[in-house]
């Protein structure tokens, strides 16, 4: 235990020295600590607004929370993927002579701090949002951080150091899961869209006496009533017996042996999560973990092209033997974002008229969402192979970003035409706004190739991105206030050629500077 | 001494190894040598303790999986991973207080010196380059000086030095009665230090020899000779 302390103690300490050290980091976690606790002030208000700030409206939220909470865990501790370990675990710590409970224990102290975190933000929220006396707010605060806390660990190592239970029963255990929360959001859906999302209506709901007599987490909810609401016949029986199934979890959790089995699906996840860590930094959009294999379809095909035309070829023929071709996570949620901007906002938008300039916000507001994203581009910089085929700079950058704008187009289209039909635009609007996507999409890619060649490793990611961003606002944003400024002044039909001429040069520009980036591998910085 | 017995390990349907056994006495160099895919580093990862698998694995005599049998058990992966917000330093230190090993900070600052880490103990795990990744694995593996030392590739990315210094520990360890199973594919580097020798393919131990049985015979020789490949 002393060295698993040490460990934790040295690592926390040296990585805020780090911290401090490297400014991009402070900055960004104090962004992330104030845009936090702006998330849930945000949240409070919208508890008020909603008229929600009762003992009922925190029992509605604590409910929720408890169902999804719970199956949440078992769905993760049950795969074995629910505890971060890195590969340094299984080269230092799972080799160790130290007890391999402890090692899963101690492993998981980030989903504690999680926990207890959320039940402190609870315990501030039932005072200052919810108006229940500081007593109970404390007895919820307790609740949540000793038996909710010590059910959670049980189960963790219930579930990682058991090896009786054969995985394809898990499996079907997982599936079932997944099946009955997805059940539960369409009932809530369905029932809240019913009878209107009121207080009262989810009161009725809560009150159901059957909710509370479910084992585990309908008793968990019976805590929360018998706090919250004061005692009734069942909520007392129901707590009791919530009490009770989790001493006897942590009983058996106590009990149970652990020879380190769960050692292998460990370090499997250590080496997974640290080729995610890897592939996120690299600017990939990665959702998640799946630990196969990637499958690729067999093309039997020759590379075509001469000099660096045969980046593109190269490019086009990886992309043939992937299984949706260029179609990738963005695509689906561009046609999500349409599908979603198509529907809601169709009637206000065609109400409110001038659709073609909200669409065009919209094409701004995709491209910053998106800004951190990057495609296969970005890793032909790190094979030297580029810099060794004998053709010009500007060109290699040409072919080697082609596929992107021809992705950036087809996108475009997803995201425009959807949207300018149901809001009314009309069609040579519709066309300007896929042009602006895609040049604005290749500026992004340009500008990031300068920023990476100005600041190269020296600030990281975050200042290539904090730089490439303030480049690329500076320059269309001038373009944005000439074309705003035409359009007022001189006539509106101008705005939207004005925008696209001027991205187009400013993006020209751009690209014919980042091709430098393409002349040798080794960066300005 | 480190024992195997019936050791079996499957991967799906997929069977990587497949009711092996042998032994390396204590004091003695094993070295287990075979082709790719041959199952060497599913017995290591199975002697590591980082792998399920069926059979018996015992170090000094103990179940391999016992926090007693860790204790006296040091393993260099081929692949070493370092906590990234660790010094070279603080590596030792853990190892130090996790084996409880009694080794100095003489000691400690002799081993660093031998691999040419003394002036790199304040460097942060992410700091380090992956030869000085495989010099602190292996600093670390010394330091918890162990009866029994198992070494997964240990030269790849070292350089010739460290090589040399590498080859002298080994010996060193073998004189003072440790026992030591190296996995490897590069048979020169391990010609003058090995004791007994086993060779795998498809997931099961087709051959060994110890040195005498080998009567001067080269390693590639005995190698080739097993698995029917060419010397070249």
């Amino acid at each position: 235990m002393k060295a698993l302390i040490y460990l934790t103690k040295r690592s926390f300490i040296n990585n805020l020295k780090r911290a401090v050290k490297k400014p991009s980091t402070l900055i960004a976690l104090i962004f992330a600590v104030v845009y936090g606790g702006f998330v849930i002030f945000s949240l409070g208000i919208m508890a008020i607004g909603v008229h929600i700030d009762s003992p009922k409206g925190l029992l509605a939220v604590l409910a929720v929370w408890s169902i999804y909470g719970i199956f949440g865990n078992f769905l993760g501790y049950s795969s074995r993927k629910g505890i971060i370990f890195r590969p340094a675990h299984a080269h230092f710590v799972f080799t160790a002579p130290i007890d391999p409970k402890l090692v899963l224990i101690s492993s998981a102290w980030m989903n504690y701090l999680f926990s207890v975190i959320i039940w402190i933000l609870v315990g501030i929220g039932s005072l200052t949002v919810f108006r229940i006396p500081v007593m109970s707010a404390v007895v919820i605060l307790l609740a949540g951080c000793v038996l909710e806390l010590a059910f959670e660990i049980s189960v963790m190592v219930f579930l990682y150091v058991n090896d009786r239970v054969p995985e394809k029963v898990m499996k079907g255990i997982r599936v079932g899961i997944k099946i009955f929360l997805a059940a539960c959001a369409a009932a809530l859906v369905l029932y809240f869209r019913r009878n209107g999302l009121t207080l009262e209506s989810a009161s009725v709901l809560l009150d159901m006496p059957g909710l509370q007599m479910i084992p585990v987490f309908g008793w968990q909810i019976a805590v929360y009533r018998l706090i919250l609401l004061g005692p009734t016949a069942l909520n007392v029986v129901c707590s009791i017996l919530y009490v009770v199934m989790v001493a006897v979890s942590v009983a058996a959790a106590v009990r149970m042996k652990c020879d380190g089995g769960y050692y292998e699906e460990a370090a499997k996840f250590a080496d997974d999560y640290a080729e995610l860590k890897k592939r996120q930094k690299n600017g990939e959009m990665v959702f998640g973990m799946n630990g196969k294999k990637r499958t690729f379809r067999r093309v039997r095909e020759k590379i075509a092209g001469k000099g660096a035309q045969a980046i593109f070829y190269r490019q086009l023929l990886e992309y043939k033997k992937e299984k949706f071709f260029i179609l990738d996570k963005i695509t689906l949620v561009s046609a999500f974002l349409a599908a979603v901007l198509s529907y809601s906002m169709g009637d206000s938008v065609a109400e409110l008229g001038a659709g073609q300039f909200f669409l065009l916000g919209v094409v701004a507001y995709v491209s910053l969402v998106m800004s951190g994203y990057l495609g296969k581009w970005e890793s032909e910089l790190k094979n030297p192979y580029l810099f060794l085929v004998p053709d010009t700079p500007l060109r290699k950058m040409w072919y080697a970003t082609l596929m992107e704008h021809i992705k950036a187009l087809i996108n475009g289209c997803i995201i425009c035409i959807p949207i300018g039909v149901f809001w009314h635009v009309g069609p040579v609007e519709i066309v300007f706004c896929i042009l602006i996507y895609v040049v604005i999409q290749a500026d992004r890619l340009y500008t990031t190739v300068l920023a990476q060649c100005l600041l190269g490793d020296v600030f990281g990611k975050t200042g290539q991105n904090v730089l490439r961003m303030f480049i690329q606002t500076a320059l269309l944003g001038v373009g944005v206030l000439v074309a705003v400024l035409a359009g007022i002044f001189v006539n509106m039909d101008f705005i939207f050629p004005i925008v696209l001429i001027y991205s187009m040069m400013v993006t020209v520009a751009m690209g014919i500077l980042a091709s430098l980036r393409f002349e040798t591998m080794e960066q300005l910085v | 001494m480190l024992e195997i017995q019936g050791l079996s390990k499957s991967y799906g349907k997929n069977m990587a190894v497949d009711n092996v056994g042998f032994t390396v006495p204590d004091g003695q160099v094993g070295i287990l040598l075979g082709p790719n895919g041959a199952g060497k580093s599913t017995i290591i990862k199975s002697i590591a303790g980082l792998l399920r698998y069926k059979g018996v694995i015992r170090i000094q005599g103990l179940p391999a999986r016992t926090v007693e049998a860790k204790k006296v058990f040091a393993y260099v992966p081929e692949i070493p991973n370092m906590f990234d917000a660790l010094t070279v330093r603080e590596h030792i230190e853990y190892v130090r207080i996790a084996y409880n090993s009694g080794i100095t900070d003489d000691e400690v600052e002799q081993i660093l010196k031998e691999f040419e880490m003394d002036d790199k103990q304040d460097k942060l795990g992410n700091e380090l380059s992956k030869g000085m990744m495989q010099k602190v694995s292996i600093c670390c593996a010394l330091a918890v000086k162990p009866q029994v030392i198992l070494l997964d590739e240990p030269m790849v990315g070292l350089d010739p030095a460290a090589i040399k210094k590498l080859k002298e520990v080994v010996l060193e360890l073998r004189d003072q009665g440790v026992t030591v199973l190296i996995s490897t594919h590069m048979l020169e580097m391990v010609e003058d230090l090995w004791d007994i020798m086993f060779v795998m393919e498809k997931g099961h131990i087709i051959g060994s020899y110890t040195k005498q049985d080998a009567e001067g015979r080269d390693l590639d020789d005995l190698f080739f000779a097993m698995t029917g490949g060419e010397k070249e």
